[in-house]
């Protein structure tokens, strides 16, 4: 097969997501008060209702619709008047009423958008010429959101007696109800990505907008955030569909992107050989590193629609979508440009630092204690130090940012002082000294002289006029002080020397 | 109105495959003949032009919204939820091979 | 002096065990000794519950002795149509398919009839599923009209009509689809009310059609009916039924107002209908002079798109039967095929062999018709009809505070003389748009039939949540027909005295 930016030279991919997302966040089901949970014992959050039982009867859950909203405000979609709930009928038992309550026409909330910024390596998988990219090479793509709608999680099945627990071949399968009737708020976009980075991207975004939110915590490992992916492929200049296919269950960003780039390939091939692209569900298998065929959709499964009698409509108030605005965080997006606007930060580390609310919270508590002028030395410490260590307080934070901004310790040491901080209250000042590593003109001077005796070369070379060998000589200071040393300071030191 | 075709006895077969209810030839034949005749019963409903007129989904109308609070109720012990469920293994509910059922997921 | 419990209405029951004059524990055993000389007769039990009978007698005795106030149906015999969960009681639909399952909960309306005092002596024969009108149509055994043993019920809850007219119990609960309260009172010579949609819990009801469904009470009197109803809203809305309605009240406060100044309507051209038997026809003419002698209006009025209501329901609710019925397939719980290698194959021989005809039946007609070919031209057609009918109601209740009509066309029939289904769907004609718009509907004992002897009822149709002046004008009707009480003659008097 070809390489991905070869290919996409000559095709353009139309892909499009379908991103579940369960509720986490939320205490009971969907439609009944069995509590949500991951790691119970098997089937002890069940009842009548989530188990189907004769006579049962749904009961939606208020808050899981305040947070549809939520999400559907957070992703500029409008929300919808007469939504309703309907239901969707295949024999499965993964579904205990052998259909599932999910929405019809009108979604919750819909028509939304969410903008993504592509840049760096993953802006190359665009062809230029597609779109309109700035001097970096980085460019904005405007995602537009088809719907959200809210619906019912299955239940968990484990399939014993075939090779891995996989369905095929499987003798048995044992169910387990916990997770059935879960909240799962379904994300459709529009076909408007056209390249697996946009894709991955685009989730990523996703997964930030819905954690600052605080309604699910967003895991990719345990499934409560999931993705199918559907990709077609046309001749570039053309405005035909392809067929599509459809990836189901990608449970990691690379796993989407590696799974839409391989598939692009094999699509690829498939046309150039004169072959038709089959409408396919498949399945990304992460150890071969390929797609493989689930099933062949011969025509549109039937399920038998219709608006469920048992829930009634949904006419939200504009008090109750004005009370969900009210709600919402501020987001990733607009908080990075704060940290930009405010503090001056970068925007690679405010774009992190925003991305995490926790991490963004932390940043904004020890903003709290340090000197402005010094908020980027913070943003790189919380960015490539703070997330090795289980324990770090605010003053401590700070207190290492200090230092490191008066240069009094290395981004090295910083490192051996965050060891010794980490789990104790201790103020990094009195670490630094304990630890006999604040810089003095005296210990460096040593190092210093050494490097000069050994470096004759070097040292005739600067007389004669090559100023550019001081770099070499700094590097020499800083391996002779095993990176414990103060560039600046030996900089420093070394030019009174040598011009002296 | 145009009448719609009547149902062949592969049309019920699918029909009762996708149902899940198994039917024996017999059945199959008794069953064409249900359904065709019920079908004609419906003509009326064809009869109407509705183009101008709501579909009332829930009767007695007018109430929407009705949701609960976000509170835990408790459920079923495990022995409640297996209780009728015969071909239980320990905590699970079972069921015989599923390949070939091609569910929705 | 022995009393039987023939002769008292529920009120009569609740005072009686309140004054000390009979324990609770009487009560009960004299109805258990009435269902022990009757039962074999009529065969209107799926399950006698002896023991939740006593117990719950024996708890209505002890807050008694500890001087407790008494809830308003104390020590008063009720039992259950057999769709209706009860935690200690096997609820089948009397369906080879539930056949053995165990309720692991109380639907909320059995659960308010016990909070309010009631003593459960078990539950009620039905057509499978609620499919039908006979009750023949039981996975188990028929039930038998307790005016002649020959005949059927009605149904689908001819267990609940039947055990009150047999004076088993005297009051029950039945479910209202299509008419399966009204119909089998009718048939059985008792009252039987299905209240407005909305008005009592679906929770725990078995269903069939959601949005058709409505639970409601039999009695033996329009008054009984009305302390059932008063109980069965007690406590506001359910819930656990996004579907019901707060609609506490007290349906006896106004009971015996009277129809002076009331407006009643009638469809002429209903009696005229095929079908409609002439006994019927001078009965509902009589009825309707009975209201005007005391001192109601009557005026005609029209349903133009009633015609069209069977047509609709038989879309409506065979769509919703199957969606509610897809659950049954041996997996969680009810009957299943063993020995099967796959999943669809156990499955579709569960469902093949755990169901009767009737429910394979409405279960394929609703699959066919929700395919998406299909789904506009029927289902959605079908729910603009019931916006019309709706409608039709709507404008009819603005001159009108009810409607007076047949019940069914005919008195009951023999068992077996009417098999085609869609001859049976024809006789819903006068019940179904009812449920169709939602609105209130009661069935009334009016008289004997002047050839068959047998009970004729008339059926009064009110506005939605128009109830309780619904109940008013059906007492005035039962006082005017001098019908209030009546156990059927066959039975009355055999056992069930409080000694």
């Amino acid at each position: 097969m070809r390489a991905l930016r070869e290919v996409l030279r000559d095709w353009e991919a139309v892909i499009g997501l379908e991103i579940h997302t369960e509720l986490t966040s939320l205490e009971t089901k969907m439609f009944c008060g069995c509590r949500i949970s991951h790691d119970d014992e098997p089937n002890t959050n069940v009842c009548p209702v989530c188990l189907g039982l004769p006579g049962a009867l749904p009961v939606p859950n208020e808050k899981a619709i305040e947070y549809i909203v939520m999400a559907g405000l957070a992703t500029n979609c409008d929300v919808m008047k007469r939504s309703m709930f309907y239901r969707k009928h295949y024999f499965y038992p993964d579904m205990a009423k052998n259909f599932q309550t999910t929405q019809g026409p009108v979604a919750f909330v819909m028509h939304g958008h969410l903008d993504l910024e592509v840049s760096g390596e993953g802006a190359d998988e665009r062809p230029d010429g597609t779109i309109t990219k700035a001097a970096d090479g980085s460019y904005v793509l405007p995602v537009k959101i088809l719907r959200i709608h809210m619906e019912e999680d299955a239940a968990k099945m484990v399939h014993v007696g075939g090779a891995e627990g996989r369905i095929g071949g499987a003798r048995e399968s044992l169910i387990d109800y916990n997770r059935c009737g879960t909240p799962l708020i379904e994300l459709v976009t529009e076909p408007d990505l056209r390249t697996p980075e946009e894709a991955r991207l685009f989730m990523e975004k996703l997964r930030q907008v819905f954690l600052a939110l605080g309604i699910s915590d967003c895991s990719l490992e345990r499934g409560s955030m999931r993705c199918d992916g559907n990709v077609s492929l046309r001749r570039r200049g053309s405005s035909e569909m392809g067929t599509k296919t459809e990836m189901k269950n990608i449970n990691s960003f690379k796993a989407l992107h590696d799974a839409l780039a391989y598939e692009i390939c094999r699509q690829a091939e498939v046309l150039e050989g004169g072959g038709r692209v089959l409408q396919e569900t498949r399945h990304w298998e992460p150890s071969r590193r390929k797609t493989v065929v689930m099933r062949v959709k011969e025509r549109n499964d039937d399920y038998r629609f219709f608006p469920d009698p048992d829930l009634m409509p949904f006419d939200l108030s504009d008090e109750f979508v004005e009370r969900c605005r009210r709600r919402l965080p501020e987001l990733p997006d607009a908080r990075r440009d704060r940290y930009v606007a405010t503090w001056g930060l970068r925007c690679r580390e405010a774009e992190l630092l925003a991305a995490d609310p926790q991490a963004a919270s932390l940043f904004e508590d020890v903003m709290g204690v340090a000197e402005p002028a010094e908020a980027q030395v913070v943003a790189n410490v919380m960015v490539n130090l703070v997330p090795s260590y289980g324990s770090l307080g605010v003053g401590q934070i700070a207190g290492i940012a200090r230092l490191l901004a008066a240069d009094d310790i290395t981004f090295v040491q910083a490192r051996e002082v965050l060891d010794a901080l980490d789990g104790t209250d201790d103020d990094p000042e009195e670490v630094v000294e304990a630890l006999g590593m604040r810089q003095s003109a005296d210990s460096l001077s040593l190092v210093v002289d050494e490097v000069l005796g050994r470096c004759e070369d070097q040292v005739r070379q600067y007389r004669s006029g090559n100023r550019k060998v001081v770099g070499y000589l700094v590097g020499q200071c800083m391996k002779a002080s095993a990176g414990a040393g103060n560039p600046k300071l030996f900089n420093q030191l070394l030019l009174e020397r040598l011009e002296g | 109105m145009p009448q719609d075709p009547p149902l062949t006895n592969e049309d019920v077969a699918a029909l009762a495959d996708y149902a899940r209810i198994a039917l024996t030839e017999g059945e199959l034949d008794e069953m064409r003949a249900y359904l065709n005749e019920a079908m004609a019963l419906l003509d009326p409903i064809l009869s109407y032009d509705l183009s101008d007129v709501e579909p009332t989904f829930h009767p007695v109308g007018g109430v929407c919204n009705v949701a609960r609070d976000d509170v835990v109720v408790a459920g079923l012990s495990l022995e409640e939820a297996l209780a009728s469920a015969g071909g239980g293994v320990g905590r699970y509910f079972r069921v015989p091979a599923i390949m070939g059922d091609g569910g929705a997921s | 002096m022995t009393v039987s419990l023939d002769a008292l209405s529920a009120r009569q029951i609740a005072a009686g065990v309140a004054a000390g004059s009979f324990s609770a524990t009487e009560v009960a055993r004299a109805a258990l000794d009435a269902i022990g000389h009757r039962e074999d007769d009529v065969q209107a039990f799926v399950q006698v519950t002896e023991e939740l009978a006593y117990d719950a007698a024996a708890r209505i005795d002890a807050r008694r002795a500890a001087g407790e106030p008494l809830p308003p149906l104390a020590g008063v015999p009720v039992a259950f149509k057999d769709n209706m969960n009860l935690v200690g009681t096997r609820t089948t639909c009397a369906s080879h398919m539930l056949a053995g399952y165990e309720s692991v909960y109380t639907a909320t309306c059995v659960r308010r009839m016990l909070d309010a005092g009631a003593i459960p002596l078990g539950k009620l024969n039905m057509d499978e599923f609620a499919f039908g009108s006979t009750t023949d149509s039981s996975a188990f055994h028929p039930t038998n009209n307790p005016w002649d043993l020959a005949r059927v019920p009605g149904g689908s809850s001819g267990g609940s009509a039947a055990a009150v007219s047999a004076g088993e119990v005297t009051i029950s609960l039945g479910s209202d689809t299509g008419g399966s309260i009204r119909q089998p009172a009718s048939l059985c010579g008792v009252v039987g009310m299905k209240p407005t949609y909305g008005m009592v819990s679906r929770y725990g009801v078995v269903a069939f059609g959601s949005s058709l469904d409505q639970v409601g009470p039999f009695g033996r009197r329009v008054e009984d009916v009305a302390l059932a109803m008063n109980a069965l809203v007690a406590g506001g809305r359910d819930p656990h039924d996004a579907t019901s309605q707060s609609c506490e009240q007290d349906f006896l406060v106004h009971l015996d107002d009277g129809v002076e100044g009331c407006v009643v309507g009638v469809i002429p051209a209903l009696l005229e209908a095929d079908g409609v038997t002439s006994e019927v026809r001078m009965a509902l003419r009589e009825a309707a002079r009975k209201l005007e002698g005391a001192g109601a209006r009557i005026v005609e009025v029209d349903l133009p798109n009633m015609a069209s209501a069977i047509a609709a329901y038989y879309v409506l609710g065979p769509c919703e039967a199957f969606s509610n019925l897809a659950r049954f397939d041996g997996v969680r719980y009810g009957y299943r095929e063993d020995g099967c290698s796959t999943l669809a194959g156990q499955s579709a021989l569960s469902r093949a062999h755990g169901f009767g005809a009737e429910a394979k039946r409405r279960q394929l007609l609703g699959a066919h018709l929700l395919s998406s070919e299909l789904y506009e031209r029927y289902y959605l057609s079908a729910q603009k009809v019931r916006t019309l009918i709706t409608a039709d109601y709507r404008h009819a209740f603005e001159v009108v505070d009810a409607i007076l009509m047949p019940t069914s066309p005919t008195v009951a029939w023999e068992h077996g003389t009417i098999s085609d289904p869609a001859q049976l769907y024809l006789a819903d004609v006068f019940t179904i748009s009812n449920n169709i718009a939602g609105n209130c509907g009661i069935s009334v004992p009016v008289c004997l039939g002047a050839d068959s002897g047998l009970p004729i009822g008339a059926q009064l149709q009110g506005p939605a949540f128009g109830d309780a002046r619904l109940l008013t004008i059906a007492r005035a009707l039962e006082r005017a027909c001098d019908q209030a009480g009546v156990v059927a003659p066959a039975c009355a008097g055999r056992g069930g005295e409080l000694s």
